[in-house]
């Protein structure tokens, strides 16, 4: 019906539907015909607050952000609940589950990452499923799943992976009153994001009631004959539960890429335009997409990279490119406030770290400087200086000389309020009227003005808004003070 | 300016009038003589109740003024200024107007007014451009001042009054939260409410990139990142819905629209809005609580929010937020401006804007042009359509049309300094000089008038009658003291003996102001201002009236909204607005955030207010505000000589170091002209919406210029 190209975009997630979005923004359907294939059923939810749901915090409804009537109200199709099964470059073609058939001109792939899950004995039953009391942590669905599980009586429940995303977990379901073991194959938790000292200090902050943390342990063998009841570890121990969580790090998907050929590694190759390696009518954005030797697993890229797609499909700005981001992310873990941002230690001897700990609070701020910007940043259990180390990390801002100034922003920022006494006669007691303190103190001591109404009207200090006035009262009373002595 | 003599002074009979200054329009009583005034702040006019600053109680110097303008000057031959009789200069410029005219067409000669005249000015001057000069081109510096936040009232709301309850209201307010206002300075006698506030137990919360002293006096101040002002509109509305926060039933109710702004805040989660504000999260979840939890509360907006190119999405977010809490219609709640200029409220109601008509009616509107031009007498194919906005018009100055036809070659200033206000203002005096012809009306020889052909020297605040609408919608009177010095007349005059020599004084035919404000009342019956059930006598009667006040027993409106919005539906709406970059972001060439402001003893372009001596003595020259790790960086000391640069252009100021204001802004009044204009610096790119120029906010680098003297 139109000669309008077709683009069909594989995923409704984080990258997916917000390149949908700014496609719409930019006014893309004058040149496409979008269609969005989802694999899950619902619309387009905002991933970053599953860990809300699960805490309860978040009621579900409030996470979507491209519900399904989004779609159709802005001319966009969407097929949900539909796996694409295969592409036919030659052809042009995408496949989905069930027949569906998909030409396009134009396939932006963004299907994002599936939860890892090691091997591991008993996890798998006969029909192919998780044990009863396994779960991933990665959909709506799973975190409806797992809030069911765990008000069914479940008491305890064990979080295999002591990385980002699993620590949010084990806070929902402390938050949902269970008792949470946190198994970790490495020796200090978010060993990806953290060093050691911090990971320490962190697991430390954690540590408490109904939260315990299990370190280098691997996870052999899921306990249990119907249901989940324990685990068993390398080690030869073992951990009794009723439920088990595995988030244990994501894999992009890939396969659907692989099979049709495309150059893959960890993730989809794709060059600054964010077209495959090896089909320049194929793009890939998101967690399935490597870029630079890059994947991502943080929302700000994914954004960053869905809008230069769209600048560029949109005809904005057929030069838009993609050029990598600076990750950095602001977390809480536990109601422990951490930022973590770039390196997390020093690449050269050159590098500069500067390094605050202050153990019995559980406060550790490092900052890696190179050629006098800030490459890296962990801050732990102080989240007033994060936004402006943040800041100076995002734009690479020239830094003060005196590093403590960046770490601690807000040291000396209030002055002390300071003591009538101690102010000289010019300093202004009323800045709505420039009132200064001789002023008043001429009128209490030469103009005889006894009462504050009297020194007001004869100043006009206090008359404009009127916050002035217990200074004016303490200036009147140091020139009555000063009458008295003088008698 | 207190007498020395008062047995003489209380003989003399006291006038009550207002403020000529700001928004606010103190009450004042003055007795004396202009070269011997006694100013009085008003104790029974319930908005100041006596209180004053220190504007307005050194008012009275701008009157008797050696610099006073005393006669009508005009360009010669040598390229001066030379004194001249008004018939002259009337003559010259009615023949300059009808040259022009003849010349080019209508839309050649335009009109710039300004938000510190009278109602009754702003109507007439509308009127002049519409049936005098048959010009679309008039607009007016309310555009550089409230009309982003005008512009999301009117979709959000369906109507602007900047404060839509009296202020009162805001003494009985458990929380307020104040975005871009430092009314502290800017607004002084406006502080006993919140004085009040507090001592009722009530919070109040600033949000703004400097420790302003109305910051100081917060209980929570948020020292956001400039311009991400939507952002944290979001992130607060984006825990307010997680909490459980909202008024659900309010927002099925009365309002539509929520579920797409509800979708939109989903993306707004507190550490993501922590990274684009900087303002840190304990701080947003506190703000949000504080909000959520409480009664009543409102939500303030003054210039800081409203002066960028997203000003009308930065409102729109935050009547979102008062939506969402269901706080607009409520008592002692809801969402308002804090207007800045002495009549900006009246000044955008009355047709000096270029696409209205009065009572705030649009000038594309079929029926609004039909009644309007009915009042005036005129055929209704006769008026012109919408013109250029304010920035649009300046910057096009001198310029054809994209269509091919003439620009405006002739222009008439009133009340307005362009050439230190405007955004980019080295431009917007090569513009005026490109003109045919420019006339300018004012009381001093202002930096604008200074490049005019004729000046046409007015009548000051305490000279002439009138009324002025506060920042509330209260219409208040503004009364005669004094008759002008020999020499001067007011605008008024001015204005009707032009049209007189256009050829259009049947039009023009009143015996006194009040016979101008009846005709406003009747061309605004109808309109969202409606002014028609408002006379002399009932505003003296009441200290105000506050509009609209559709008919002659109609007491008036203090609240709106109690029961209803005047949009289609009846039904307040929601803008799911998305936070965008300001037009400029720092960047290696021009490091950091420039933005610009006022100072307490200084009113807008300064043309008054650095002639009087208290005021210029508190501050005699614009002082550059930056953090101390910003100025060792630059090797800056205080109180030494800073040059401003940014892709506009360079200006002069002196350093003030401050831990006030974040380390990667700094900040500057635009009180003055020259090199110490800061808006020789500002970005002029506009709201979509609005047509606001970006004045908050710019890229600029900094440099010593203390070995350079």
């Amino acid at each position: 019906m139109t000669d309008k190209q077709k683009l069909v975009v594989i995923g409704n997630g984080m990258a997916g539907a917000r390149f949908v979005e700014e496609m719409v923004a930019l006014g893309g359907q004058e040149q496409y015909d979008i269609t969005v294939i989802g694999e899950e059923e619902c619309g387009n939810y905002n991933r970053i607050l599953l860990s809300g749901v699960l805490s309860g915090s978040h009621n579900p409804d409030d996470i979507f952000i491209n519900p399904v009537d989004w779609y159709a109200a802005n001319g966009v199709e969407l097929h949900t609940g539909v796996r694409v099964i295969g592409i036919d470059r030659k052809g042009k073609m995408a496949y989905g589950a069930g027949g569906v058939l998909m030409p396009y001109d134009k396939l932006v792939i963004a299907t994002g990452s599936s939860p890892f899950v090691p091997p591991m004995d008993g996890l798998i039953t006969d029909e192919g499923a998780y044990k009863k009391g396994a779960f991933v942590f990665r959909t709506l669905e799973d975190c409806k799943e797992i809030i069911d599980y765990a008000a069914s009586g479940a008491q305890s429940v064990a979080v295999i992976g002591g990385g980002l995303l699993g620590l949010e977990a084990a806070r929902g379901l402390l938050n949902r009153g269970m008792e949470v073991h946190v198994v970790h194959l490495m020796a200090w938790l978010m060993d990806q994001q953290l060093d050691p000292k911090s990971g320490e200090l962190l697991m430390r902050s954690l540590e408490g009631p109904g939260v315990q943390f299990y370190l280098e342990k691997l996870t052999t063998a899921i306990l249990g004959d119907d249901r989940v009841a324990g685990l068993e570890f390398k080690d030869g121990s073992t951990l009794d539960c009723d439920m088990v969580v595995i988030s244990a790090g994501i894999r992009p998907n890939v396969d659907l890429a692989r099979m049709a050929g495309l150059h893959v590694r960890r993730g989809i190759l794709v060059n600054d335009s964010l077209a495959c390696r090896n089909d320049q009518n194929i793009y890939a954005i998101g967690e399935c997409a490597e870029h630079r030797s890059q994947t991502y697993g943080l929302v700000a890229p994914l954004w960053d990279q869905a809008r230069v797609l769209a600048e560029r499909l949109a005809g904005r700005n057929a030069e838009a490119s993609y050029t990598g981001s600076r990750i950095a992310t602001k977390l809480k873990v536990m109601d422990v406030e951490l930022a973590v941002a770039g390196d997390k230690d020093a690449l050269t001897e050159d590098d500069e770290v500067v390094t605050y700990v202050e153990p019995n609070r559980h406060v550790y701020k490092k900052v890696i400087v190179r050629d006098g910007k800030v490459t890296g940043a962990i801050l732990l259990g102080d989240g007033s200086a994060a936004p402006r180390i943040l800041q100076a990390f995002d734009r690479q801002e020239a830094l003060p000389e005196n590093r403590s100034e960046l770490l601690f922003p807000m040291a000396g920022d209030a002055g002390l309020p300071m003591k009538v006494e101690d102010l000289p006669d010019a300093a202004r007691i009323c800045d709505c009227n420039g009132v200064t303190k001789g002023r008043i103190m001429a009128a209490a001591t030469e103009e005889g003005c006894g009462s504050l109404k009297a020194v007001c009207d004869a100043t006009r200090a206090g008359s404009g808004c009127g916050s002035c006035k217990p200074q004016v009262q303490a200036v009147l009373d140091l020139g009555r003070n000063k009458l008295e002595m003088a008698k | 300016m207190i007498s020395e003599q008062p047995s003489e002074t209380e003989l003399q009979p006291t006038t009550a009038t207002h403020c000529p200054y700001c928004a606010f329009q103190c009450g004042m009583d003055l007795a004396g003589t202009p070269d011997d005034l006694l100013i009085t702040g008003s104790a029974s006019f319930p908005v100041n109740k006596g209180a004053l600053c220190i504007k307005g109680w050194t008012a009275g110097a701008a009157l008797a003024h050696p610099e006073r303008l005393r006669t009508p000057l005009m360009r010669g031959s040598d390229g001066e200024l030379h004194p001249t009789s008004w018939e002259t200069a009337l003559e010259r410029t009615a023949q300059a107007f009808r040259d022009t005219r003849a010349r080019y067409g209508p839309q050649a000669v335009g009109i710039f007014g300004g938000g510190s005249l009278t109602n009754e000015k702003s109507y007439l001057l509308g009127k002049f451009a519409r049936v005098a000069l048959q010009t679309p081109n008039i607009d007016y510096n309310g555009r550089f001042c409230m009309s982003s936040a005008a512009a999301a009232s009117i979709r959000a709301l369906g109507i602007d009054r900047g404060l839509p309850f009296p202020l009162e209201d805001i003494a009985g307010a458990e929380v307020v939260l104040m975005l871009g206002s430092n009314s502290a300075e800017t607004m002084p006698p406006i502080m006993q409410y919140f004085e009040a506030q507090r001592e009722n137990g009530g919070k109040l919360i600033v949000a703004d990139p400097r420790l302003t002293p109305t910051a100081q006096r917060a209980d929570l101040h948020l020292r956001l990142i400039p311009g991400t002002d939507a952002a944290l509109a979001n992130g607060l509305l984006h825990i307010l819905v997680r909490d459980g926060l909202i008024d659900t039933g309010y927002i099925a109710e009365r309002t539509e629209g929520f579920e797409q702004v509800r979708n939109l805040v989903a993306t707004y989660w507190p550490e993501r809005v922590e990274r684009i504000t900087g303002v840190p999260e304990a701080q947003l979840l506190r703000a949000a609580r504080m909000l959520g939890s409480a009664a009543s509360a409102m939500i303030l907006t003054g210039r800081g929010t409203e002066q960028q190119s997203q000003g009308v999405n930065n409102v729109l977010s935050f009547i979102n937020v008062a939506l969402a809490l269901g706080l607009v219609g409520r008592p002692k709640s809801g969402y308002g401006c804090l207007t800045g200029q002495g009549n900006g409220q009246g000044g955008r109601e009355h047709g000096q804007k270029a696409d209205q008509l009065p009572g705030y009616r649009l000038i594309t509107d079929p029926a609004a042009r039909r009644h309007v031009a009915g009042v005036w007498g005129v055929a209704e194919e006769s008026l012109p359509g919408p013109g250029k906005s304010a920035f649009e018009l300046l910057d096009s100055l001198g310029h054809p049309d994209s269509d091919g036809s003439s620009g405006v070659r002739a222009l008439l200033v009133m009340g307005s300094n362009v050439v230190v206000s405007a955004p980019n203002v080295i431009n917007v005096e090569e513009r005026l000089k490109s003109l045919d012809f420019l006339v300018v009306s004012d009381f001093f020889l202002s930096e604008t008038a200074a490049l005019a052909d004729v000046v046409l020297p007015s009548a000051q605040w305490a000279e002439e009658e009138g009324t002025m609408t506060n920042l509330e919608g209260r219409v208040i009177r503004r009364r005669r003291a004094f008759a002008p010095p020999a020499g001067v007349q007011d605008d008024v005059t001015t204005i009707c003996n032009l049209a007189w020599l256009l050829g259009k004084g049947n039009h023009f035919d009143y015996a006194d102001t009040a016979e101008i404000f009846a005709e406003l009342g009747r061309a605004s019956a109808g309109g969202p201002a409606d002014y028609s059930g408002i006379t002399y006598e009932k505003v003296e009667a009441n200290d105000g009236v506050f509009w609209p006040c559709p008919g002659p027993d109609h007491p008036g409106t203090p609240r709106m909204f109690t029961d209803g919005f005047p949009t289609a539906s009846g039904k307040a709406r929601f803008h799911a607005v998305r936070h965008a970059s300001p037009a400029e972001e720092p960047d290696a060439e021009y490091p950091l955030y420039l933005t610009t402001g006022r100072n307490l003893a200084q009113y807008q372009s300064g043309t008054q207010t650095r002639r009087i001596p208290e005021l210029s003595d508190m501050t005699p020259s614009p002082l550059a505000e930056m953090h101390p790790l910003t100025a060792r960086r630059y090797g800056i000391g205080d109180g030494s000589s800073v040059r401003v640069s940014t892709r506009r252009g360079a200006a002069d100021f002196t350093v003030k170091i401050t831990r006030n204001i974040r380390e990667d802004t700094i900040f500057a009044p635009f009180h003055w002209g020259g090199m110490q204009a800061v808006n020789r610096l500002t970005n002029p790119a506009l709201d979509p919406t609005s047509r606001m120029p970006e004045f908050k906010i710019c890229a600029a680098r900094i440099e010593s210029t203390e070995g350079a003297k």
